[in-house]
Order: C-alpha cells, then structure tokens, then sequence
C-alpha cells in the first residue's frame, strides 16, 4: 500500500512542520516515508505545499501526478490541489478561510473551521497540528498515540513547553464530528 | 534540524542535513563554504557542528575562496570539504583542475539547481557535463557519486571521503535540489572505510625529512607528459575498480531505462509499470558518474533492443550512454529541462510514444 | 683563524639555481625571509600558500613544505592550511598582482577575520613574470605595456595603497610597507618581517608587510637605476612606515 497526502497553506501556517510530524509518525510506524516541500510556480501564489508519500515498500516516485489526501488551510491551495486528488480521494478543508464549495463528487470532504478550533485551543498557530488529528480520524492510517510520538521527536528540546497545547490541538482535531460530510 | 549525530536507529532527515551529518561523522575536519540555494543547510549545519567539535569552519568570502580553503586543508592530509550549488560550483572549476594535478582529495557537494547563468532554485541534473566532463582546464577527471535517495546521501558522502584520499582526487557528490531539500528516514553510523595514510604526501611541516612542494605547474613539456601519463593510469585503476551501478530486471529487457540521481526513483517505477503493461523494460542507474559503467552498458547493447535515458536537463547523461551503447541498439532520450522529475506516469506514456 | 662570516640561511635550498633576473629585490626580499624563519626557529613548522607570478619560484628556493595556489588564491589555500593546523606557522608569498588585484577578496577578508597568518606582498608596480603589463600599483605616469602612453587617471584610474588598507582591517595585527633600496631600509624590512611572523606565532591576527622592489627587466633600467626609481617615484606616494602594530597599542 502507498498513499499520498498533500499540507498546503499560507506560508506562515505550519504546512511544512505538519508535514514533517506527519512523515515522522509514518516513520515510527515502521513505514517507508518521503517528505518533500513544494517547488514550481505555487511557491509565488501564496501558497505553501508539502508531499508525504508513505508506503508499506520503498517509496515509488516522488512529484506524483495525483494525490489520496489534501489537507488545505487556505483557498488558494483548495483551489489548486483539489483537481489532483485521486477518485475516493479526501479534501479536508479549512473552512474558516475556504469557502464550502463541492464542484467534485467523486471525493470525499471534510470541511473543518480550523483556525476557529485552533484559536478556541488557545493558539492560532496550532492550526496545523488540529488539522493532522482530522487527517487522522479521516484517513485511518496514524493513530493519535504515534503523531503525538512524533510531535515529541519535532519539538526542539527548548520548545518543549508548547508540546502539551499541540497534543491537545491533535486531540481536539481528532475528536472533531465528522458527520457533517 | 536534528543536531544529535551518533544514533543508530532512523532519523526523518533532509537532504541537505544527512549530508552534513555524515560528513561530520567521516571525520571532515573542516568545512568551508558561501551559501546558495538548494543547500545553504549544509553550511548552516556545519557552521554550529564544526565549532562544537573543535574543528575548522569559515564562512567564505565567495566560492572561489571556498574551494581553494578546501585545498589548503586537505593538503595538511586532514578530511575537508565544501558544499554549494550551480553557478557556484562554476566559480570552483579553476580550483577543482589544480586539485587533479595537485593530486588532492578535495570533497565537493553539489546540490544541483536550473541553469544555465542564474537559472532558478528548481531542482535539475543540468550539471552533469559540469562535473562529469569539467569547466576546468586540461586533462583530468573528477570522481562523481549520485545519490538517488536520502539514505545513499549518507552512504555516499561517507565513500566520497575515502575515494577522495584513497586516489587522491577530488570527489563530486552529486545531488540535486531535491534530494537536499526532502527529508527521508535514514540510518547514520560509523565511518565504513578504512582511514588512509596522507603522511607521505602531506604538507606537516618538514622536520627529520626533506621539504614537500605540491604544486600543479610543470614546466618542462616532457615531464608534463610523464606525469600525465600516470594521471590516466590512476584513472584507469579507478575505472577498473570503483564503477558503481544499479540494474533491476534487464536479463530479458527490450528496452531498457537509464537514469541516475533523484530521477531514477519515478523511472524504476515506470519500469515497474511497463512490465504491468506487458513490456519487457529493464532499469539503470549510474550510481558512479564517473567513472562510467561503459563496460555494462555496452554488454547491455548487445541483449537489449534500445535503451532510453530520462533526465532533468536537456540530455546530458544520453551523450555517454552512446559511446557506451556504440551504435549497437539505438539510445532515446526523454527529457524535462527543470524541475522536480516527470512522474512514473508521464515516463510510461513517453515510452510508449517511443515503441 | 677563519671565522665564516656570510652563510646561506638554512630555511634556503642550497642545491638550486637562483633564478630571479639580475638586480631584482626578489632575491633579497626571499633571503630576508630565510633568515627571518631562521632566527625565530620554525623553519620546520612552517607550511607556505606560494601565489602565482615570479614570486610562484620561491618554493624552489625556500626550504620548508609548499602549497602551490592558483593566481591571487593563496591566502584562501593559507586560511585553509590554518585552519586545518592551528600549530602551524603559515604565510604567503605573492605580487602585488596576486595579492591587490586578482586576490583583493581574499586578501582583504583574510585581514578582516584575523587569520594567524603572515603574508609578504612584493610591490614592483607592475606585472613581471608576464612582461611588465599595468597592475594595480602602477604608478600614474608609467608607462607598461599595456599603458603605452602611461597611466592616466581618466583611463586606468588610481594605483592601490597596499599596507594602508590592510591595516584599516580590525583583524591586522600588523601592517607594514618597506623598501630595499639601501642598506638600512633593507634591516628595516628585515625587522618587519620579523614582526609579521612574531604576530602570527603571538595568535594577535594578521601580519602583513608590502615590499618595494624593483623589476629592472621591466622597467628597462639598471638596478642602480632601478633603486634610484623606488626612492624618488615609488616611496613618495608609497610611503615607507609601520601603518598598524597592535604591540605598541597595548
């Protein structure tokens, strides 16, 4: 099995660093896993993108045509991602920034106020992490206990104190009602 | 970015770090560099690294600069290395000709951007001429290893250091924006190679023996060609013994796909994909660019129907797979000028065109 | 009894033919040198980072390990020794070509990072190995080979003040400019040399000393004549003097 998951934001948004917890718990959950951040013309249209690919063998290819997962914090990226996400595929979407729209019907949506949640948790910037704990639930394929792992293996030693709000955002995104897709 | 060095269990890292990291634990003694992207991390890594461990950094002046303190240090007999990218590894090439004739073991990361003149910050494999055919003057060769995925980053810095000083002769790590930019599970440990004895050639200083001179002017024409002469004959030890290939399901290929660096990931799954599809499609990648597996590629020739060579530049690599193939089968190129790789699909469909 | 009275300086090669051109200041200038590594001990810890020029030859007559650098290099491939072996004693040897013109980056960024290093520039207002082209300390008036009616400010702009420059850098130590036309100047400039080893051995930073020479061969001019020129139309503009000895400020 591989699958492939695209984080894409405003630069500011943590995309990159959620990429890296991601690809970080893959790994601890004995996966093959590639972390990549975006190269092309996006990187000048306000958007920040990474690719995790995660593979239960040797990562096939890395700039794939197509993608099972996409996490969008913002619009531009909705806009732009939401074309490549395979047929069964997700779009979880942040819809404090991104407008409810579902031209596709052959995807799966999960549209999520993350901003909104991330500031009810008490810091805005924890937006990234609360919208891994939806990948999560939606995805099945990381457990809570093993992103909260990685977060600890990201979070430099001199910024330990901010581990337990990120957990509770990971939490928090977790727990999230996905009945209304 | 993961500082802590000695571990032996995966560590989710970047290109650029596993590079540094490695370099570090093969006992680089000092690292000297200019920053340009794709792989400033290199030389911000190593700016902390070096000085926690009492060894040597310094934030050069320019390039030029970079590789000629890379030649002062190694001349000591001591481990060194520089890192930078493209255009700035134009500005090494004078520096990189001495070394060959000086006969030392200078150790460059190349983390290849677009091009040519400034290009862009993209990745590319637009540098193969540069390092596999030198912008520098006369006749020399310059070990070039490839790396393909993060791991191999780490595996490869450790075999450039000790094909470096085991030849005496500068040493290419040839990466691209990618690699250095991506960050894959990878495994460090200790230095694999055995270390080389430099105290017959290093300048230490002459106390109890006569003085030492390393120098690359000859003036007489006639010793100039001697010494030539024994220049190529330390190339042809090293093409003999250090080419270095990868080659998956070509015993019964038609076609056979060649391809090195980050590139040849999507290609070995376009391979992969082919076979689905019922094509007999072989795969290889160069893993040593120079020397060049021409021998294999040439025996190759003479099973397989064609051989194609997909490549992020213009068409570079194709040039050597001909003279390798000599007109046996023929040699197509696919190609994207820059940029992250075409993906699987996109091969498959080319190769398809191309039967 | 016999007393020897005049020697060949150990840190010189004894074995090899000179092969400077008759009355140039290269071969005192070296033989300063010699006598400087001599009489501080460190003959046998001490590396050079040779340039590219006449000064390219001093690795044949000096005895001591030798680093060859490309043109204007050498104090890069010195940094590079260096840092590689903080014990060691380490200097360059160059032209005013090498040093001010094609290596003023490294020069200059060598003095400001306060390498422990010592570099001896020769300053004959020209290009000499290649047949006496304009360089950075042509004099304005000079005519060279490729300043044909010589060099006039419009077209070829201003000489450089070595030994004033590097001594504005923080990180020089010490920063001299001597000649050697006599005697006493050529004791003088022994001094200086001295003290531009005795910084580095100090760990004080960067030491440097800018020689007047001549180039006879260039000049077309007999070495009297040769030296008459250095007195009367190289040292008022390049001014003889201790620009910067961080000793004495302490």
């Amino acid at each position: 099995m591989e699958k492939n998951f695209i984080i894409a934001g405003f630069g500011g948004q943590g995309v990159l660093l959620a990429g890296e917890v991601l690809a970080n718990a893959f790994m601890l959950a004995g996966k093959h896993v590639t972390w990549y951040p975006s190269y092309g013309a996006e990187m000048r249209g306000g958007t920040v993108n990474c690719e995790i690919v995660m593979s239960d063998e040797e990562v096939s290819e890395v700039n794939k045509s197509d993608t099972d997962f996409v996490i969008a914090l913002n619009q531009a990226s909705f806009d732009r991602f939401l074309s490549k996400i395979k047929k069964g595929g997700w779009m979880i979407a942040n819809s404090t920034l991104a407008k409810e729209i579902k031209t596709r019907t052959d995807i799966n949506y999960l549209f999520a106020p993350i901003t909104k949640l991330a500031e009810e948790v008490g810091n805005i910037k924890m937006a990234n992490i609360l919208a891994l704990g939806l990948l999560a639930k939606a995805s099945r394929l990381v457990s809570i206990d093993t992103l909260n792992q990685a977060l600890d293996t990201v979070i430099p030693p001199h910024r330990k104190n901010l581990l337990p709000l990120n957990m509770k955002a990971l939490k928090i995104g977790y727990e999230y009602d996905l009945l209304p897709v | 970015m993961s500082t802590q060095c000695l571990t032996n269990k995966k560590v989710l890292t970047k290109g650029n770090y596993a590079i540094a990291q490695a370099a570090v634990l093969a006992g680089c003694q000092c690292y000297f560099g200019y920053p340009i992207t794709p792989q400033s991390e290199i030389g911000e890594f190593m700016s902390g690294k070096m000085q926690e461990l009492n060894r040597g950094y310094v934030s050069a002046e320019s390039e030029l600069a970079a590789i000629n303190m890379v030649i002062g240090a190694v001349s000591t007999g001591v481990k060194a290395m520089t890192s930078s990218s493209s255009c700035a590894v134009s500005l090494m090439q004078e520096a990189l000709s001495y070394a060959t004739t000086d006969e030392l073991p200078v150790v460059l990361v190349s983390v290849m951007r677009g091009g040519p003149g400034l290009g862009n910050i993209y990745p590319s494999q637009g540098d193969y001429f540069q390092v596999t055919k030198g912008g520098g003057n006369g006749d020399y060769n310059l070990i070039v290893l490839a790396p393909s995925t993060v791991q191999e980053c780490v595996d490869l810095t450790y075999k450039a250091f000790y094909l470096a000083q085991k030849y005496r002769n500068p040493t290419v790590l040839l990466a691209d924006g990618l690699l250095g930019q991506m960050m894959e599970p990878v495994e460090f440990y200790d230095y694999p190679y055995p270390e080389i004895d430099t105290s017959d050639w290093a300048l230490t200083g002459a106390k109890g023996r006569k003085s030492r001179i390393i120098r690359s002017y000859g003036p007489l024409a006639e010793d100039r060609c001697v010494f030539l002469e024994k220049l190529f004959q330390k190339y042809k030890v090293i093409e003999e013994n250090e080419v270095e290939w990868e080659e998956i399901n070509t015993d019964d290929a038609d076609i056979v796909l060649v391809s090195f660096g980050s590139t040849s990931r999507n290609v070995k799954t376009a391979m992969k994909k082919l076979r689905e599809k019922g094509i007999k499609a072989g795969f290889f990648r160069p893993i040593t660019l120079y020397p060049f597996p021409n021998k294999r590629l040439a025996e190759l020739s003479r099973k397989t129907k064609k051989f194609v060579t997909v490549e992020v530049n213009m068409g570079q690599m194709v040039n050597d797979v001909k003279l390798a193939v000599n007109g046996n089968c023929p040699v197509e190129l696919i190609h994207k000028g820059v940029g992250a790789p075409p993906s699987a699909d996109e091969i498959v469909l080319k190769i398809e065109e191309l039967l | 009894m016999a007393t020897q009275v005049f020697k060949l300086p150990d840190s010189l090669k004894g074995d090899v033919k000179y092969s400077f051109c008759p009355g140039c200041d290269h071969g005192v200038a070296v033989r300063l040198v010699a006598e400087v590594l001599d009489e501080l001990g460190i003959r046998e810890n001490t590396i050079l980072a040779a340039s590219i020029g006449c000064s390219v030859t001093l690795y044949d007559f000096i005895d001591v390990d030798s680093l060859e650098a490309p043109h204007g290099r050498a104090l890069a491939e010195a940094t590079g020794i260096k840092r590689a072996k903080p014990d060691k004693i380490v200097f360059t040897y160059q032209g005013d070509g090498d040093f001010a013109s094609i290596g003023l980056a490294e020069s200059m960024h060598a003095a400001l990072r306060g390498e422990n290093l010592t570099a001896i520039c020769i300053n004959n207002t020209t290009y000499g190995m290649t047949g006496g082209q304009l360089g950075p300390t042509t004099l304005l008036g000079q005519v060279t080979t490729t300043s044909p009616t010589g060099r006039n400010v419009e077209y070829y702009g201003y000489p450089i003040k070595i030994a004033e420059h590097i001594a504005l850098c923080d990180g020089t130590a010490f920063s001299a400019r001597v000649s050697l036309d006599t005697v006493a100047n050529i004791r003088k400039a022994k001094q200086a040399i001295k003290k531009a080893f005795e910084v580095q051995i100090k760990g004080l930073g960067f030491g440097f000393v800018e020689i007047l020479s001549t180039c006879p061969t260039n000049w077309k001019m007999s070495p009297q004549k040769a030296h008459e020129r250095v007195r009367n139309e190289m040292m008022p503009v390049f001014k003889p003097g201790i620009y910067k000895d961080v000793t004495l400020q302490n």
